[in-house]
């Protein structure tokens, strides 16, 4: 029973791992919460499953187009939204995410919402890869997993070996000696908007079979995945990934030994418990404005 | 200049006669109203009401003092539940609308006190998970009917004389009115100057003997005690709440409430209420609006989908958001003053 | 004793030590001025005084009482008032407000008083009302008059400097911080910096400490220096011979005060 309970957390914690990223992303590149990044994944969701199911695609490019098009849902955001923000201000771009938001789920319900979709995926819910007395891996755990791995070995690439992660790190780190030395700060920006989309888009693609495929599937797994950034720190990408798997198990553990029913409410008490200890975050520096 | 002056005019209500004639022509309508309009019109006036008393007291918490909440809807769900649950009991109305307010001012003292030393983007997240993780609780309560919800009992407003539905309305006009007059008074005074403070700096404010730390707790306590408020009536207006009633969304309208009506401004949310609760309502059946319901339902037949009209609320909401926050921070509140300013030149 | 005193204090942020043992005492009612190059940890002094930080050693007293570690709501009741370097006005408020929020410590309404303040003889009114007179008087004294019922953010820099002033003198304080009071200031605006320092000290009898770059301000109101650099103390005493001490001419190598 042990075994399965640590399955299941490594699964969710995969899941609330990447949509963390996806946060974390925007987050160290502009200090903005994104509210918005649920329902971009969320969108793209749906984006997967036309491709798949009403164009018939095979699934590796219908997941290609999905990226394709998840990333430019981001940096459209960026470039037709924030970036034309009057008097800039956290309270602002809040409320900017907010609507893009509540525009994305209009929309979607719209076109979408009246009837809900099963979604048939090459990795399903039902279809077990591997049986043992004590523990069983559905194809849709496994492909959780592979994928969040993918994704994270991607990210470090990306961030760390490519020119354009050292120019995400140095417009994060001083925008003005970025822009000094030669970076588009701007664009990076957008870009970063769009790889942060492409990251929830693959969560979106994870949660859909598990729930149903409607305008608000990710409302709760968003709040799993900020609980996760604050219990790793927001600014840290390692550590959000830490924060994903920690609440998965915390959570799997809750439900298995205490309530079932009040399972979902983990994830905010753990939001309190950190900002209690320490209000910055748990890796997150205070930070003192100098005056 | 004028040293002799008294200085009361500068903390009065009515900065000057005509804002005096004005609001109490205002008042008189209202009182009127009954005996002119049908029963629904009242009944879009008191959601109208509803709406104002929690937009002027989130806009205390957002516009004045500068912080944030994303779950205000479990705060109108605590008072809506609190106040039902109190009436089932046999509370009689004012003391328990006062009991149910005053226990979400006191829920909302207890989410202000983590809030406070949060910084930058927690004290959202925090909220957030706050609204959704109070709905999931009282859809757990059995107390509270669990998922399918509990019935508020009617209220005793047979001594009136008057039907209940007017009656109600009165109920609902009167503790708005009231409440508005308590938001100008309480911003003008040394505590509303306070909230401004710590929204502008806080750390002038703390330096200046302002206890930061409390003044943000009393503008959580005395934001949630208004929603509670406007729960309590909430509850009686439907007649029957559920969980669902009070969703993540509704969270994010009244936000969109106070921004299109203004910030910091108690005329703002009087404005941003009355207009989103129409807008709200248009949108509902939008497609029987002339002209324009014709354009909606033929694009919807070619590119979206008919049966998912009513989204398009959603859809225009955020717009509102985002078309505020780009080109008019002010909202419609900074609107009034640009035409004000505009009539008051016009002579010449 | 000393009016206020300040016993070896010590900060550092991270791996840069920024005070270090660092003590003076006041006087009641002197004009103290520190000085030192940018970065000295001068404006970490104030910060650790009104309680903005905490200091890591040391401790720091008024008129006696151990006042380190005290939040800086309670040091501002305490009787402490201070500028900052770069304005921190409440912006979006009158210039009336802000001095109105000076007052704020002075004023003690209730909330349930404040609901009758609509009422001329409410107590919450006539406590009101009396605290704008007072804000008044600050505006005579400052000639701040024509400005009164504007915005802060629409008001120019000097006015705000003279704005911010006027905010700290409202608390009524035992002592005044001013942090660099006269920077960005034109001739004529710092001579008239220069004059209300001095009115203050003389009128209202309170104790200055100041921090400045402008030499010919330091010499013209100070009673007392002190010479900071690398967060060390490295001169004290009268202006003068502060100003000729050795270390404090190689401090400023390279960054000459201004003597004009
Ligand atoms: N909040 C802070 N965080 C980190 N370093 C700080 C902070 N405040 C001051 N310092 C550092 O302490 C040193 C002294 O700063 P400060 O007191 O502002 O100097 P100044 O003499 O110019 O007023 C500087 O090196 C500054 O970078
Ligand atoms: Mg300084």
């Amino acid at each position: 029973m042990i075994s399965q309970l640590l399955v299941n957390a490594l699964v969710a914690g995969s899941i609330y791992a990447l949509i963390a990223l996806s946060m974390s992303i925007i987050y160290k590149a502009s200090e903005i919460p994104n509210f918005a990044q649920g329902e971009m994944a969320m969108f793209s969701t749906y984006i997967t499953f036309i491709l798949l199911s009403v164009l018939g695609w095979p699934f590796l490019y219908a997941l290609a187009g999905t990226l394709v098009f998840a990333f430019c849902l981001g940096f459209l955001f960026e470039f037709i939204f924030i970036r034309r923000a009057k008097e800039p201000n956290l309270l602002g771009f809040i409320i900017i995410t907010l609507g893009f938001q509540m525009v994305l789920y209009g929309l979607a319900g719209w076109k979408w919402g009246s009837d809900q979709r099963t979604f048939s995926l090459p990795f399903s819910e039902s279809e077990v890869v591997f049986q043992t007395e004590s523990v069983v891996l559905t194809e849709h755990n496994l492909a959780s997993i592979v994928l969040a791995i993918l994704v994270m070995a991607g990210l470090y690439l990306l961030l760390e070996h490519t020119n354009l992660g050292l120019a995400m790190k140095a417009s994060q780190q001083n925008v003005r000696a970025a822009k000094f030395n030669g970076i588009p700060t701007n664009r990076i920006l957008g870009i970063s908007f769009g790889i942060s989309s492409i990251v929830g888009a693959i969560a979106g693609v994870l949660v859909a079979p598990i729930s149903t495929l409607d305008p608000s599937m990710m409302w709760d797994p968003l709040l799993k995945g900020f609980a996760a950034a604050v219990l790793g720190g927001m600014k840290s990408l390692h550590g959000v990934v830490i924060g994903g798997l920690l609440l998965g198990l915390v959570e799997n553990l809750f439900g298995f030994y205490i309530s079932l029913e009040f399972k979902s409410i983990v994830a905010f008490a753990i939001i309190m418990l950190v900002l209690f200890i320490k209000p910055s975050g748990l890796f997150d520096k205070h930070y003192v404005r100098k005056v | 200049m004028k040293l002799k002056r008294g200085y009361f005019e500068d903390i009065r209500i009515f900065r000057n006669r005509a804002s005096r004639f004005w609001t109490f022509l205002f008042i008189l309508v209202l009182a009127l109203l009954p005996f002119f309009i049908k029963a629904y019109y009242l009944s879009v006036i008191n959601l109208m009401a509803l709406n104002v008393i929690v937009a002027l007291g989130l806009n205390v918490l957002v516009g004045n003092t500068g912080q944030i909440s994303l779950g205000h809807a479990g705060f109108v769900a605590i008072g809506a539940y609190s106040g039902a649950l109190l009436m089932q009991l046999g509370l009689p109305f004012v003391p328990a609308l006062l009991l149910a307010a005053l226990l979400t001012a006191l829920i909302g003292a207890f989410l202000g006190i983590p809030s406070l030393r949060l910084e930058g983007p927690y004290l959202s997240i925090v909220t957030l998970g706050f609204g959704l993780a109070v709905m999931v609780i009282i859809g757990r309560m059995d107390v509270f009917g669990g998922r399918t919800g509990m019935s508020v009992p009617k209220l005793k407003l047979g001594w009136t004389g008057l039907p209940y539905d007017t009656a109600l309305y009165y109920v609902f006009t009167i503790t708005t009115v009231v409440l508005v007059i308590i938001t100008i008074i309480l911003l003008k005074s040394r505590i509303g100057r306070a909230f401004q403070a710590i929204r502008d700096s806080d750390i002038a404010a703390s330096v200046i003997g302002i206890n930061v730390s409390h003044y943000k707790t009393f503008s959580f306590a005395i934001s949630a005690f208004y929603a509670g408020i406007a729960g309590c009536l909430w509850g009686l207006y439907l007649q029957f709440v559920t969980p669902g009633t009070f969703s993540f969304m509704m969270s994010i309208i009244f936000l969109a409430t106070i921004v299109l009506g203004g910030l910091g401004s108690v005329t703002g949310s009087v404005l941003g209420a009355i207009v989103m609760t129409y807008l709200g309502l248009q949108l509902e059946n939008i497609v029987g609006v002339p002209v324009l319901g014709d354009v909606i339902v033929a694009f919807s037949d070619s590119l979206m989908n008919t049966s998912g009209i009513a989204n398009i609320k959603w859809v225009l909401t955020g717009l509102i958001l985002i078309g505020v926050i780009l080109f008019e921070p002010m909202g419609l509140n900074g609107l009034w003053l640009r035409v004000k300013r505009y009539w008051r030149l016009w002579p010449f | 004793m000393s009016l206020f005193s300040l016993n070896h204090i010590s900060k550092s942020f991270g791996g840069v030590q920024a005070l270090s043992d660092l003590s003076f005492e006041l006087e009641e009612g002197e004009i103290f001025s520190v000085i030192g190059p940018n970065g000295a940890g001068k404006s970490t002094i104030f910060n650790c005084i009104s309680g903005l930080y905490t200091p890591d050693e040391g401790s720091i007293q008024l008129a006696e009482k151990e006042i380190t570690g005290w939040a800086p709501h309670r040091i501002a009741r305490a009787g402490i008032a201070r500028t900052f370097q770069n304005l921190e006005l409440f912006r979006y408020l009158t210039a009336v407000d802000n001095l109105l929020l000076g007052r704020h410590i002075h004023m003690q309404a209730s909330l349930l008083r404040i609901l009758a303040m609509p009422f001329r003889r409410s107590r919450a009114a006539r406590e009101e009302i009396a605290h704008r007179h007072k804000v008044e008087e600050i505006i005579e004294f400052l000639e701040l008059e024509a400005y009164r019922d504007r915005p802060v953010f629409a008001l120019p820099y000097g006015i705000q400097k003279l704005l911010e002033l006027g905010r700290a003198l409202a608390l009524e304080p035992k002592i005044l911080l001013l942090d660099e009071p006269a920077a960005g200031l034109n001739n004529e605006e710092r001579q008239d910096m220069i004059f209300w320092i001095k009115d203050i000290r003389d009128q209202l009898g309170v104790t200055v400490i100041v921090i400045e770059h402008n030499m010919e301000l330091v010499k013209d109101i100070s009673d007392r220096v002190l010479a900071l650099n690398f967060g060390r103390m490295i001169a004290t005493g009268q202006v003068l011979e502060v100003l000729e001490h050795e270390e404090v001419r190689k401090a400023y190598l390279g960054e000459i005060p201004e003597t004009t």
